[in-house]
């Protein structure tokens, strides 16, 4: 008996393992080409690993951009990215909860605009969109990538929210009323602590959508030391003259890392949800 | 209740950070300052240079503060083209000759006339030929700021090695017979302009007189007159010696590094000539290096040379009609162009300088490569060329894709030289007659 | 449910703790946001659909001009739809089988899974940057580490994937594909909602990991299995990226999105109107699709307690 969880967990590994590197592959290549000699990026394209380890990449491409350096820029991919994924959050769940939990005359009537404001895209808003802020004379600063946020304007993740709080059985809510609690009460004690994960979840996403985002920072942002990392990175393959990939393979792997590291510290936190805090009376 | 009032703390805390932290760029104090913006693409090097240049600018101007804004090329006409949308188009702004009949036409170019009259933009050390490119009658709507020309750079040790001699001002029949020699005894091919552009097309029409793209059609007559030039590549896949398109998906376009010239891993994914512009050559020999071959220059292979070759208008500065500054604006154009301080930071990274006086200047700065590059622009091209095209219409765009897609058919083998020409007549005369 | 006080010098605050009332200040700020920052660009950018606008001079109304134009001077517009509609069938449900099926498998938190997570999940960060579509060019070149790899397992050959015009688009689709970890996530969060308890009554019941899986897992992963379907078909027939970056439609327009379509109209041929006009059609069409996904809902997904 013991033996055969024992391949089975085996097989189990094994398998996960092959099937994970192949999703990290290119990954790895992007990664491992960063230290190679730039213009022998491609010469060497299928040998994974480099025959000499070399940092010129690293140095180069922090250097940034006439005089602007990287460290600006993730400065400014950090500060866009943290207030924006806040104000997500906060917001998303707001209304959420809204639509979840509430009765009110128009409720479906808000849900369907949330959804549709999903099918417009970014390529056809974007006129628009410019001459909006700039009747608001929000171009030329971070207002147009942080502030909306915080107005709940991307349906996605109330929709997500809000699929996790109708997944928490309504006894809880009851339960609460009897005890006293409003519907605000039961929102602060209630469903924030229980749909942790779906808040982790969105926390996650917004941060990597708003560090990846480099089309608001395109239109809205002029000054190049307000640029964030996103929006620098294209600058390296520029066609008129020479592009130089190792630095920007190199850049954009240190961009990956404060969306990985923010992956592996919350992920943690998706733990079992109800069945531990259960009910208590 | 605690929880909430920390929430609604923290929003609040936010959101006094982010009205604070939303900077808005710097506005100057009222009073001397002059702001100007000046927008370009470029990429790190580039970048580097131009910020010496407007560095130089301020400090032999201290009245005036310039900001500069750089984006990658494609981000480049994005954003500009949004910008002019909301009437906030920066002040001095880099252009190219694909998009600046756009800008005019909509009205969004400072007539410069009136500053070279008065001296302010001093024209005496720039050839009438290139001053006069960005003239509509009277209006003078940008300046032309470096030069190029079309340059066939091809693998020199590769046809050295099989003893094949490339001379200037090549025929078409010339080019096809060194293409199949080297094929035949190396197996490496041949890539003529293959970018989605119709750069090869456009010569070779201005070589039988016409003007491609015109304003409400082409200026090419008959269907029949294009027929040859599909027909190039018809042959060229049959007989083997032309690449596949295939290759072209495959690599990230435009990019001198990815170039069949440079790059391939096999024979048949690479070509021993590359259809590109004479300001490319250092970045392609940089890219050569690695190859270890030496990058061979020549004019793109033509039936009548005198009328074919052009000097190319690399970039052009214009200035926003609507610059609040618009003197100070065009000061640092005439900085731009004139000045020998700027010259030496630019040199020829964007192309051979316009005024004869800057490029005297810089002459002994130049490297072995880049004399190759104003050496074979001013003693291969200029003697034997004719005026560049006026800027092409607007449409031409939607034409030049369909150009591409038409070609790529061909070599595909999904349509006729012949049928390709024809579809192109009607569809792209259609296109810009509207 | 109403929570009634007699006090009546509180009727203000017992306005506020009406359930109704209390639903639309929780809505409050999605309001607020909608009528700042959306209604005004998407209003405006209708009235673009029905007007000429070459985005550098003021819009000139033509009414409905650019509509007819796309259905009968457009064979770009149908080919394009073609390729988006193929692709969106194509890659959406994939994704969401690979993200339930690798959720599944990594449902345990432990130090190990949390590795695995991380993994699986590194290729949705990596978003849409220019590093991406040199990887992937390079990965499906005709000497490319694709190749090399069946060559390892006896399959010589050097077939250009993305060259092909039938097999370009997968190389796309297997982007998307590879990317699942964003599915994945929510997959997992949703996962952990089951309570335990029911799986441990399951399993005193005697029934196995087959059966706790359709009888437990799927049915109340139905809700998240919609949501996803939802959010990752909008996600697709609006999808650009992918063909920007790496074909740009090409071979032979196989490959053409219709968002980069409509982006090309707009900032290559500044026929804005006409780009706007397109994204209203497939805004539509969307709609009409994300309705009708709604309309099937009460057959297949698990309500919950209502």
């Amino acid at each position: 008996m013991l033996q055969k969880k024992n391949y089975s967990a085996v097989l189990y590994h094994i398998i996960i393992c092959l099937f994970g590197f192949v999703m990290v592959y290119p990954l790895a290549w992007m990664i491992m080409s960063s230290f190679k000699e730039s213009n022998t990026i491609f010469a060497t394209a299928n040998h994974l690993i480099p025959d000499k380890f070399i940092l010129d990449n690293y140095r180069n491409g922090w250097k940034g951009f006439a005089r602007v350096g990287f460290g600006t820029f993730f400065k400014n991919s950090f500060f866009i990215s943290t207030l924006a994924t806040a104000g997500t959050i906060a917001s998303s769940a707001m209304v959420a909860y809204g639509f979840a939990r509430c009765e009110y005359k128009g409720r479906k009537i808000l849900f369907s605009l949330m959804l549709v404001s999903m099918m417009l895209p970014a390529q056809v808003l974007m006129i628009p969109q410019y001459l909006w802020y700039q009747k608001l004379g929000w171009v030329g600063s971070f207002r147009p990538l942080i502030i909306p946020y915080y107005f709940a304007t991307q349906g996605f993740f109330v929709y997500l929210i809000y699929n996790f709080i109708k997944g928490v059985p309504r006894d809880l809510d009851e339960a609460a009323v009897i005890d006293g609690c409003s519907k605000y009460g039961i929102f602060g004690r209630i469903m924030l602590p229980l749909t942790v994960p779906a808040l982790i979840t969105s926390g996650i996403f917004s941060f990597i959508w708003r560090w990846d985002d480099f089309l608001s920072a395109l239109l809205y942002i002029n000054s190049s030391n307000m640029y964030p990392v996103s929006l620098a990175l294209k600058l390296f393959s520029d066609p008129s003259s020479s592009s130089d990939y190792g630095a920007m393979f190199a850049m954009a792997t240190l961009s990956i890392m404060p969306c990985m590291i923010i992956f592996i510290f919350l992920q943690k936190y998706l733990v079992e949800g109800i069945a531990t805090t259960g009910l208590k009376g | 209740m605690k929880k909430r009032t920390l929430l609604v703390c923290l929003i609040l805390v936010a959101c006094t950070a982010l009205w604070a932290g939303g900077k808005a760029e710097a506005t100057a104090a009222a009073g001397a300052k002059a702001n100007l913006t000046v927008s370009w693409w470029g990429n790190q090097q580039r970048n580097e240079i131009t910020q010496n240049v407007i560095d130089s600018f301020m400090e032999a101007n201290p009245n005036v503060v310039i900001d500069g804004q750089f984006n990658e090329w494609a981000d480049y006409w994005n954003k500009l083209a949004t910008s002019a949308a909301g009437n906030a188009l920066p002040d001095v702004i880099q252009m190219d000759y694909k998009y600046i009949n756009q800008y005019e036409t909509n009205g969004l170019l400072l007539d410069l006339a009136p500053y070279i009259k008065d001296g302010t933009l001093d024209l005496s050390n720039i050839p009438e030929s290139v001053s006069s490119v960005a003239t509509e009658g009277d209006k003078v709507y940008g300046m032309m700021i470096a030069t190029t020309a079309p340059a066939l750079l091809y693998n020199k040790n590769l046809l050295d090695s099989i003893g094949i001699t490339v001379k200037d001002h090549m025929s078409i029949d010339e080019f096809i017979t060194i293409a199949r020699e080297v094929y035949k005894k190396t197996g490496i091919k041949t890539n003529i302009d293959y970018g989605d552009s119709e750069n090869y097309l456009d010569y070779y029409m201005r070589s039988k007189g016409h003007i491609l793209y015109t304003d409400g059609g082409l200026g090419v007559p008959s269907a029949q007159e294009f027929v040859p030039f599909f027909r190039i590549y018809e042959e060229g896949i049959k007989e083997g010696w032309m690449v596949s398109p295939s290759i072209f998906v495959e690599r990230v376009l435009r990019s001198v590094e990815q170039d069949p010239l440079v790059y391939g891993s096999s024979n048949d994914a690479r070509s021993w000539c590359a259809f590109f512009w004479a300001n490319q050559i250092p970045a392609t020999q940089k890219a050569a290096n690695a190859e270890k071959f030496e990058v061979g220059v020549t004019n793109w292979p033509s039936d009548n040379h005198k009328l074919s070759n052009y000097l190319k208008p690399s970039q052009f500065m214009v200035i926003s009609s609507k610059s609040k500054n618009p003197r100070e604006a065009v000061q640092f154009l005439n900085y731009w162009l004139n000045s020998e301080t700027a010259g030496s930071y630019l040199l020829c990274e964007r192309g051979v300088p316009v005024s004869s006086k800057v490029g005297e200047h810089i002459a002994p700065m130049l490297d072995e490569i880049n004399q190759k590059v104003v050496k074979y622009i001013n003693t291969v091209v200029a003697p034997k060329s004719s005026p560049v095209n006026p800027p092409s219409p607007i449409a031409a765009n939607e034409a030049s894709r369909l150009l591409g897609s038409l070609r790529e058919q061909v070599c595909y083998g999904k349509i006729t030289a012949e049928q390709a020409a024809q579809q192109f007549f009607t569809e792209a005369n259609k296109i810009l007659a509207k | 449910m109403q929570h009634t006080t007699t006090s009546p010098g509180l009727s203000a605050k017992k306005f506020f703790y009406r359930d109704d009332v209390a639903g639309i200040i929780f809505s409050l700020p999605f309001i607020i946001g909608f009528f700042m920052f959306i209604i005004v660009p998407m209003i405006m950018s209708l009235g673009y659909s029905l007007s000429e606008y070459n985005i550098l001079s003021p819009a000139r109304f033509i009414g409905l001009k650019n509509y007819i134009k796309i259905f009968t001077d457009d064979p770009l517009f149908y080919k394009s739809i073609a390729v988006t509609f193929y692709y969106a069938l194509v890659s959406v449900p994939l994704r969401l089988a690979f993200a339930l099926l690798v959720a599944m498998m990594l449902k345990q938190t432990t130090k190990a899974t949390g590795l695995y997570r991380a993994v699986y999940y590194l290729p949705s960060i990596i978003g849409g940057s220019v590093a991406v579509s040199i990887l992937w060019k390079r990965m499906f070149a005709s000497d490319g580490v694709l190749n090399r790899l069946l060559a390892v397992i006896g399959i010589q050959t050097d077939f250009a994937w993305l060259g092909s015009t039938h097999t370009a688009i997968w190389v796309l689709i297997i982007l998307s594909v590879w990317q699942f970890g964003s599915s994945m996530l929510i997959f997992l969060a949703s996962l952990k909602q089951i309570p335990v308890t029911l799986y441990e009554a399951s399993w005193v019941d005697g029934a196995g990991k087959w059966k706790q899986f359709t009888r437990i897992t799927l049915p109340l992963l139905t809700p998240t299995i919609f949501f996803n379907l939802v959010m990752q078909m909008i996600h697709g027939f609006l999808a650009f990226t992918q063909c920007y970056i790496i074909t740009q439609g090409k071979p032979l327009n196989s490959t053409l999105f219709y968002m980069v379509y409509t982006y090309r109209q707009s900032f290559e041929y500044f026929n804005a109107g006409y780009a706007a006009a397109l994204a209203w059609l497939m805004l539509i069409i969307i709609g009409l699709i994300t309705s009708l996904l709604f309309l099937t809902k009460r057959f297949w997904v698990f309500e919950g307690e209502e």
